[in-house]
């Protein structure tokens, strides 16, 4: 077996032995070659074979791995850090009640607990078992042999490397021969270990700064101030289809996105039993002359201010603080008595601008002398002279009671005009003369 | 190669001979004594005849159990054509085969059903059944002669299933004709089939209707899981005692032991994956008419047995054995099997016993009575059938792969 | 094949005096390799293979398609909506992770259980497994609808200071598939290094030598390395083992921690495991049956996988027979009339017809496989299969839709019908798992070489017989 020895090539300079092979004939063989270079005190070697041999650990004095250790180790540390990571965001960084389950609650941790259990020892499983067994190694003296090739297929070779100090060119070579090697060959590599050309280098750093790009401009676009609103690649739920107030519809014959209520559509709490204190009429629909309380209700003081309060709000910006310049008070400023919309609207009529009708006076007798159901239906739905709109109604904005309340405060107004000294409270009259300069 | 080393010498004692007459008769003087004890201890029992068939049931859901699992073992065995358990699967057989003992053990509790007020099962007592809408609803169910008629039918099949499997194997060892083991295949399917359906109503009959307005679809898998766990564990010590008292010292290797080991072990986690799927669904649900089990469970007096069947019967044996020594050396192996039957027990009582009172946990003379008492009954008719036959399939075809066979 | 003098064809014997044969070659080493790698190492991939990939990578186009669409529009282009807010999307995912479990099942229970049959057919298992979950995965990513935040779903310390709820089954069930579908990955590739490096040896190109090459991580097969992968196999076989059992009992969890009548029962997490073996093994053996005779790998695979497969195929259709029956009877015995509804309204309400198509598939159609002649006929073995899968696709609809569309309160209830994206969805799903393994049978050993040379040198009834 002598010229298995393998000859060497031109380039043979640059190379050094760096392993010796062996191939044997099966799994038996392999077996018991191993055992007789185990007891030779070889120990930088190993059998090759394209299967598992069962016992081949025990002929090669190979110790049991420490991998089950290993990934039982793992296994504690996943079950740890599985309850840990539970009890802590659920029960105390971010307690949060659900489905009546306590904060912690070791049952609904289990199933977490088993995966990570699982995963982190299978991960250990995967990258001891690798790493126990120095893998990824490419490069290694053993790939040097064409005929090594076999031992991932039918082959089946013992390898003792040149880095063994029992390793002896001759003496190896012979071993292997003894022990009944079908062939046997030196693997040899070149004295240096091999170095990836330049250009590699410059490619790869190169690639990296490349493909740093991408993220370094989707950094820099989202840090960097903007005049115009980002752009939107996923719009998410800020652009939703819908309508705004008041916007205009294609759907609609009448063109309004916004929908009036269905006629008869009475609002929550409107619906009343007597319809006189909704519309103002009697059932004959007469209007009514007294004011139609709810049950319960009563006509007090603080009803006539509730009255008071609405009317400086809705009223008086056109009628005046006072309803109005009474008969009484000719030659005097008219604009003292009237309201801030009132006394502009004339002025702009004045000048030519739009058309104004003065507000009705409202302490005067063609108003104190409707009944309160007129009253109140003027408020309720304003008034149209000659097919103008003149007062606009204030159903609207004014809740019923508060426009009953109103009817009262124009009654206390008329009252106040059109009183007479004896029926001012004495001590509110001589306050008043007093007071007259 | 070391395998033939190791060929099996037809010269160790492969059955019991004549040790058995005398254990018979040990067994049954065992019997006798301690059932006496039960019915003594429980006239004294405050809640009396009650406690008395409630234990009996108890015991009775044991070792049904392991013969059940004997069982199920056995057919699955000629289903999957194992090789390894041979030499182990006449002890199953005969534990199987113990199933007309266990149908003449069922009479007590046939009896209970028409001592109404001593009877377990609440809905066969008018007086606490009224007014139970739910329990009238099932009455098409739960109803005596329905209830006796399905409990004959249970152990009539399993009986049958057992004595077809017993006397094939026996008669294989005298001619040795490999038909046998094909019939035995052939009939193993059908039998897992018939098995599953019985076993589960039977344990919806005898220990689920205890709490008749109660219900669970996985509780004839959790009595399965249970049984399992119980006859793997009985046969490790079975197949110990044989050989310490010298019998199949050949052909049961410490290769079996580590396979029985392996499977014992499986079903332990197996039993833990369906107790806990159980007790999930429920907790997590939080339905009242579901919760009211595990809260019978959950009291003072019960609650340590709910957290000793976690500890006992699933973490620490699911630890303690879970390296390959344990289930290689016999000593070892055998304290697990011991507890492990002794959590099966306690597994049992668990079901059973909190309909009968969940303010305190029984655990008394009645009860260590008819352990025994049932327990002596039990081994006597195993002996009884095991006298007849060899220990091991002598002749089975597959005797030697399973006498050979190695883990790796 | 080349050397068929010691060949058997027949190895369906049930002769229990001996063990049939695993292979029906000769078990020789360098025939394994050759029979094997000889698919993957072929200059000219042959014209069916081009079309098969075309047609699955159409539909694979089309499933994107119909993704990117339902990116765009939201998922209201789906059919479903209050009260079946699950629909088609959940019974994918569940239908696809259920065919999952073959492949696991297959490595890790049958390695466990010392089955050596498992060899021939474990590497294409396993394969099929990590496709489907990849096809189960997208499913529910897609069904939360702003799929760009799915990130949300896993722990991680964020600005908005909150934390996922690891009380509810829904996270267990990202827990669980992930970790499947890493662990079967991590299984699978530490299965397949070995037979990597077979093929970076016999590589004839340069680039097939690197690609190979560097996939494989420099084995060498040494005595050192193959002692720490078989503990690392054996180790990740018992994680794997009841890691497959946990993936589907956390996916049934999803339906019976609820409350809702015919998901609330707690034979669910069993059921659901033994559907998923069920579902798994009818896939393996729909795709075995043809690619074994296509890529001429009949010796290996063996009629006698084949039967054996469809044991396994029985046996899980017979479990599955019993969850329905046992879930039945207990939907009367409980007496709560909600869930007999359920049951009765499965069996005769609107979807009656996939109730019973799922009774019909799933447990009337495999009892043909209790006749040894139908368990090794192929073309009736892939009808019985291809039935199984449809009966188990349906199984989930029946659960999803009909418990959802009737449940409580007959005011709120309603119809599920799908639309044209759900059904792009589900068949485009389809595309992506052929696509990929067409990819995989054309460039990967798709049998463990490896594990077949050992299994037939320790096999008691092989030549090696010792």
């Amino acid at each position: 077996m002598a010229d298995n020895v393998p000859q060497l090539d031109s380039s043979a300079g640059a190379l050094k032995v760096a392993a010796a092979i062996g191939r044997f004939a099966s799994a038996g063989a392999l077996k018991a070659a191993a055992e007789a270079v185990r007891d030779e005190g070889y120990r930088h070697w190993d059998a090759h074979s394209p299967y598992p041999i069962h016992g081949i650990e025990r002929s090669m004095g190979i110790r049991p791995t420490v991998l089950p250790w290993l990934v039982f180790g793992a296994g504690l540390t996943g079950a740890a850090v599985a309850i840990l990571l539970q009890w802590w965001t659920n029960a105390v960084d971010y307690p949060f009640l659900i489905s009546g389950k306590p904060l912690f609650s070791l049952p609904a941790n289990i199933p977490v607990a088993f995966e990570l259990v699982i995963l982190f020892s299978a991960l250990a499983a995967f990258a001891g078992a690798l790493l126990l067994s120095r893998l990824p190694q490419f490069h290694h003296p053993v790939f040097a042999s064409e005929e090594f090739r076999r031992a991932t297929c039918d082959g089946f070779f013992i390898s003792i490397e040149a880095s063994d100090p029992e390793f002896d060119e001759v003496k190896t070579t012979g071993l292997l021969e003894a022990l009944g090697a079908e062939s046997v060959e030196l693997c040899r590599l070149p004295a240096a270990a091999p170095r990836l050309p330049r250009a590699f280098y410059t490619a790869a750093a190169l690639a990296v700064c490349l493909a740093l790009l991408p993220p370094l401009g989707v950094a820099w676009y989202r840090a960097a101030p903007k005049r115009q609103p980002r752009i939107h690649p996923l719009h998410d739920m800020a652009f939703q289809p819908k309508y705004k107030a008041q916007a205009a519809s294609d759907l609609f014959a009448d063109g309004r996105a916004m929908r009036p209520p269905v006629a008869g559509t009475v609002a929550r709490g409107e619906l009343d039993e007597d319809p006189r204190r909704a519309t103002g009429k009697d059932e004959a629909g007469n209007y009514v002359t007294s004011i139609p309380l709810a049950p319960g209700a009563a006509i007090d003081k603080a009803m006539i201010l509730r009255g008071k309060d609405r009317f400086r709000i809705y009223c008086a910006p056109c009628h005046g603080l006072a309803g109005g310049m009474p008969e009484g008070a000719a030659g005097e400023d008219a604009e003292k008595w009237q309201g801030m919309v009132s006394i502009r609207a004339a002025r702009r009529a004045a000048g030519g601008e739009g058309t104004w009708t003065p507000p009705r006076v409202l302490t005067s007798a063609y108003v104190q002398d409707q009944p309160d159901g007129k009253l109140f239906e003027t408020i309720s739905r304003g008034v149209v002279n000659q097919e103008v709109r003149t007062m606009p109604g204030y159903a609207v904005q004014i809740p019923r009671e508060d426009r009953w309340a109103i009817v009262l405060y124009l009654r206390a107004l008329g009252r106040s005009q059109n009183a007479s000294a004896g029926e001012v409270p004495p001590p509110v009259r001589e306050a008043s003369v007093s007071e007259e300069p | 190669m070391r395998d033939q080393v190791k060929r099996f010498r037809s010269g160790e004692l492969r059955a019991l001979g004549e040790i058995a007459p005398r254990a018979i008769k040990i067994a049954l003087a065992i019997a006798a004594a301690a059932l006496a004890l039960a019915i003594v201890a429980a006239t004294f029992d405050e809640q009396g005849p009650r406690r008395f068939f409630f234990s009996y049931l108890v015991n009775y859901a044991f070792y049904l159990s392991i013969s059940l699992g004997a069982l199920i073992f056995v057919a699955l065995q000629h289903a999957s054509r194992a090789g390894w358990s041979v030499t182990v699967r006449r002890l199953n057989e005969i534990l199987a085969a113990n199933m007309p003992l266990l149908a003449v053990l069922f009479l007590p509790v046939a009896i209970s059903l028409f001592l109404p007020r001593w009877c377990p099962f609440s809905w066969a007592d008018a007086e606490r059944a009224a007014g139970s809408e739910l329990i009238a609803h099932k009455r098409v169910y739960l109803n005596v002669p329905f209830f006796l008629i399905r409990a004959g039918v249970y152990l009539g099949l399993w009986a049958w299933m057992a004595r077809f499997f017993l006397s094939r194997s026996v008669r294989q060892d005298e001619s040795g004709d490999p038909e046998l083991t094909l019939q035995m295949e052939r009939f193993s399917g059908p039998a897992i089939v018939l098995f599953g359906f019985s076993v589960t109503f039977a344990s919806f009959d005898w220990l689920m209707s205890l709490e008749p307005e109660w219900f669970s679809s996985i509780y004839g898998v959790y009595y399965f899981s249970g049984a399992a766990v119980g006859s793997l564990a009985a046969v490790i010590l079975l197949a110990i005692a044989l050989q310490s008292g010298g019998r199949l010292t050949e052909s049961i290797t410490v290769e079996h032991y580590h396979d029985l080991g392996k499977l014992l072990l499986a079903f332990v986690v197996f039993w833990g994956y369906i107790a806990f799927s159980q007790y999930m669904l429920i907790w997590y649900a939080n339905i009242p008419e579901e919760t009211t089990w595990y809260l019978a469970r959950q009291t003072p007096a019960w609650l340590w047995a709910s957290l000793a069947l976690l500890l006992g019967h699933l973490l620490i044996p699911l630890v303690g054995m879970i390296s390959r020594q344990a289930k290689r050396r016999k000593a070892i192996l055998g304290f697990w099997a011991a507890w492990l039957l002794a959590f099966h027990w306690l597994d049992m009582h668990y079901l059973a016993m909190p309909s009968l009172s969940n303010a305190r946990f029984p655990l008394g003379l009645v009860d260590l009575g008819l352990l025994v008492g049932l327990g002596g009954l039990y081994v006597a008719g195993a002996i009884r059938v095991a006298q007849a036959a060899s220990l091991v399939p002598a002749r089975d075809p597959r005797l030697g792969e399973a006498i050979s066979f190695e883990n790796v | 094949m080349t050397s068929p003098a010691i060949a058997i064809s027949d190895n369906t014997s049930s002769d229990p005096r001996q063990r049939a044969p695993l292979i029906t070659c000769a078990p020789d080493c360098a025939l394994i390799t050759e029979t094997v790698c000889r698919v993957v190492e072929r200059e000219k991939t042959p014209l069916a293979w081009y079309a098969a990939f075309a047609v699955s990578s159409s539909f694979t186009v089309v499933m994107f398609l119909a993704i990117g669409y339902l990116f765009l529009r939201g998922v209201g282009v789906w059919g479903n909506n209050i009260p079946v807010a699950w629909a088609w999307d959940i019974v994918n995912f569940v239908f696809w992770v259920g065919i999952g479990h073959a492949g696991t099942l297959i490595s890790a229970i049958l390695f466990l259980f010392r089955q050596n049959w498992r060899t021939s057919i474990n590497r294409f298992a396993e394969a099929m497994t990590i496709f489907a979950v990849m096809c189960a995965g997208i499913f529910p990513a897609v069904h939360i609808g702003r799929v760009w935040v799915v990130y949300w779903l896993a722990p991680y310390p964020n600005q908005m200071q909150m934390w996922p709820n690891f009380r509810s089954p829904l996270l267990w069930d990202v827990f669980a598939v992930s970790t499947y579908a890493t662990v079967s990955l991590l299984f699978w590739y530490l299965g397949m290094i070995p037979d990597l490096a077979t093929l970076r040896d016999r590589a004839a190109s340069r680039w097939r030598k690197l690609a190979y090459g560097l996939f494989a991580l420099g084995w060498r097969g040494s005595a050192r390395q193959w002692h720490r992968y078989e503990r690392a196999y054996l180790l990740l076989a018992a994680l794997a083992t009841p890691l497959v059992l946990s993936v589907h009992s956390v996916v049934s969890f999803d339906f019976a921690v609820s409350q809702v009548p015919g998901w609330h029962t707690t034979i669910f997490p069993p059921y659901f495991v033994a559907g998923a073996i069920f579902s798994g093994f009818a896939m393996v053996v729909t795709l075995m049956v043809p690619a074994r005779a296509f890529f001429g790998l009949k010796e290996l695979v063996t009629i006698r996988h084949l039967d054996n497969m469809n044991k396994v195929i029985l046996a899980t259709s017979c479990i599955v027979g019993y969850a329905y029956a046992t879930e039945f009877f207990i939907a009367w015995y409980s007496g709560s009339q909600y869930e007999l509804f359920a049951f009765l309204n499965r069996a005769r309400g609107p979807y009656y017809w996939a109730y019973w198509t799922m009774v019909v598939c799933n447990v009337v159609v495999p009892q043909v496989l209790w006749l040894k002649k139908c368990r090794t006929t192929p073309w009736i073995m892939v009808i019985v299969a291809i039935l199984v899968n449809v009966g188990m696709w349906f199984e989930r609809f029946v659960i999803i839709v009909t418990s959802l569309s009737r449940d409580f309160l007959p005011s709120s209830w309603g119809h599920y019908a799908p639309t044209r994206i759900d059904v792009a969805m589900l068949l485009g799903s389809f595309g992506l798992f052929f696509t990929l393994f067409l990819l995989f049978c054309r460039y990967l050993p798709m049998v463990a070489m490896a594990e077949v040379k050992a299994a037939v040198s320790h096999h008691p009834g092989s030549d090696h017989r010792h």
